[in-house]
């Protein structure tokens, strides 16, 4: 498969490419909107903000929902899991993408940000009882797309899946073995 | 200490830390005297294997020589690990923090810059988020009972106070902070249970210096420890990560299993 990973300039993608790569799969890094793609992969890391005003370079905010409405494979991770929804608490002005409903919040825990590993709860078997690595101090509280959800504080979405759009609050290419699993599974 | 009981599914992580010097892995004794271990990918991919869920690279001799940690190291950990790791020895300022981080690093870690520095907590955790930084501290309980902090891998005392510096490494916005009890590095007689329960912190705190056997570990997540990092009794074939892990699971704390 062919994949593009879209370059937000928010952190280092060496391990979201070297993840696909090592999957068997060609992973090209996108500075700009290109269409001939199997499936496009949106890494994000830091402030919402700064990530969601990436977006408005480049037309990516038209171009990822022209992509998604098409039926073509979308992946989100982290960040760019937040970005597929109305906007976040972290920054009221920025707006997110608009594609899911709902809002990101603060995790309410006193020790954030969330740093670890945490064990998936899921209706879906292949989820369900794994452990992946997490890094973040916000989150979708509750979706009609949930498919994973964990407890930090509160319980929060862990995993979006809605037709063609797959999205992790997680980091699959840092959850060993089975991030590299569940990221074939997507890309396939 | 008061400790909020707070709904996680985060269970207790288990860190491999291994020592780097001229591009090969060390395990010293109080800092001192240094054994050549062996090649850092293939013990990285080997602890992996084995369950570790985390991996920290320190190059120990950076920061005494002035010397950069090799980055050609940390870009091919990136490439053929698949669990974070943290990479830390010899970072002096935001232009060091760039070059680890281009290169790969999941997380950086600093010590003697940050005692220099302090400012430097802040400038990394504007510029990359606070999940990014571990703030290590070398404490030493000295002879007369005092806690002094250390930096230069323990080669230099500094004045400041123990309790100060750690409020001071939260305010100023670091993801985590390593406790490292010097007087118990490589002596495998435990954690600091005593530093570990000093407090409640409000960022995940990791315990490193002293793990002689599972037990030691087993003590310190229930003193508190958010983390364990170990390097010696895993580079000395002693324990493997599973069998830690193992223990730790037979004596009801939750950890990832492979």
């Amino acid at each position: 498969m062919k994949i593009g990973i879209i370059d937000l300039n928010s952190g280092n993608l060496l391990s979201v490419i070297s993840s696909i790569e090592n999957l068997g799969h060609e992973a090209i890094v996108l500075k700009k909107p290109q269409s001939n793609f199997d499936a496009l992969v949106m890494p994000g890391q830091g402030r919402f903000a700064f990530v969601a005003s990436q977006l408005d370079q480049n037309n990516w905010r038209e171009f990822i929902i022209s992509w998604v409405t098409s039926g073509k494979k979308f992946i989100g991770i982290c960040v760019g899991m937040q970005l597929l929804f109305d906007g976040s608490v972290e920054d009221t002005g920025a707006k997110g993408l608009g594609i899911l409903a709902g809002t990101v919040q603060k995790l309410k825990h006193d020790k954030t940000p969330m740093v670890g590993w945490a064990k998936l709860s899921s209706t879906d078997k292949k989820l369900n009882d794994q452990f992946v690595y997490f890094v973040n101090s916000y989150a979708i509280i509750e979706s009609n797309y949930c498919s994973a959800t964990v407890n930090y504080g509160t319980s929060f979405c862990a995993a979006i899946q809605k037709d063609n759009i797959v999205a992790f609050q997680f980091h699959p290419e840092k959850s060993g073995e089975f991030g590299q699993e569940l990221l074939q599974q997507c890309l396939n | 200490m008061s400790k909020l009981v707070q709904h996680t599914s985060l269970v207790p992580r288990l860190i491999v830390c291994l020592d780097v010097a001229y591009g090969c892995v060390v395990k010293g004794t109080n800092f001192k005297q240094l054994k050549d271990m062996g090649d850092p990918i293939e013990l990285g991919l080997k602890y992996q294997s084995q369950g570790a869920d985390e991996l920290v690279f320190l190059d120990i001799k950076a920061s005494v020589d002035g010397q950069n940690s090799a980055l050609a190291m940390i870009n091919k950990v990136a490439k053929n690990l698949s669990i974070p790791f943290t990479v830390g020895g010899g970072i002096k300022n935001l232009e060091d923090v760039d070059k680890f981080f281009n290169a790969g690093a999941d997380k950086v870690t600093i010590n003697s810059a940050a005692l220099q520095n302090p400012n430097l907590i802040n400038q990394t955790a504007n510029k990359y988020g606070s999940q990014s930084l571990i703030v290590a501290v070398d404490v030493n309980l000295e002879a007369n009972n005092s806690l002094i902090l250390y930096t230069h891998g323990g080669s230099k005392k500094v004045s400041k106070n123990y309790d100060t510096w750690m409020q001071e490494i939260i305010d100023r916005g670091a993801g985590e902070v390593m406790i490292n009890a010097m007087h118990k590095d490589g002596t495998g007689s435990g954690f600091d249970l005593d530093l570990l329960s000093r407090q409640y912190y409000s960022i995940p705190i990791i315990a490193s210096g002293g793990a002689n056997e599972p037990k030691d570990f087993l003590n310190a997540i229930n003193a508190g420890a958010d983390a364990v990092l170990a390097a010696g009794i895993f580079h000395r074939n002693e324990y493997t990560v599973d069998e830690v892990k193992h223990y730790l699971i037979q004596n009801k704390i939750e950890m990832r299993t492979l």
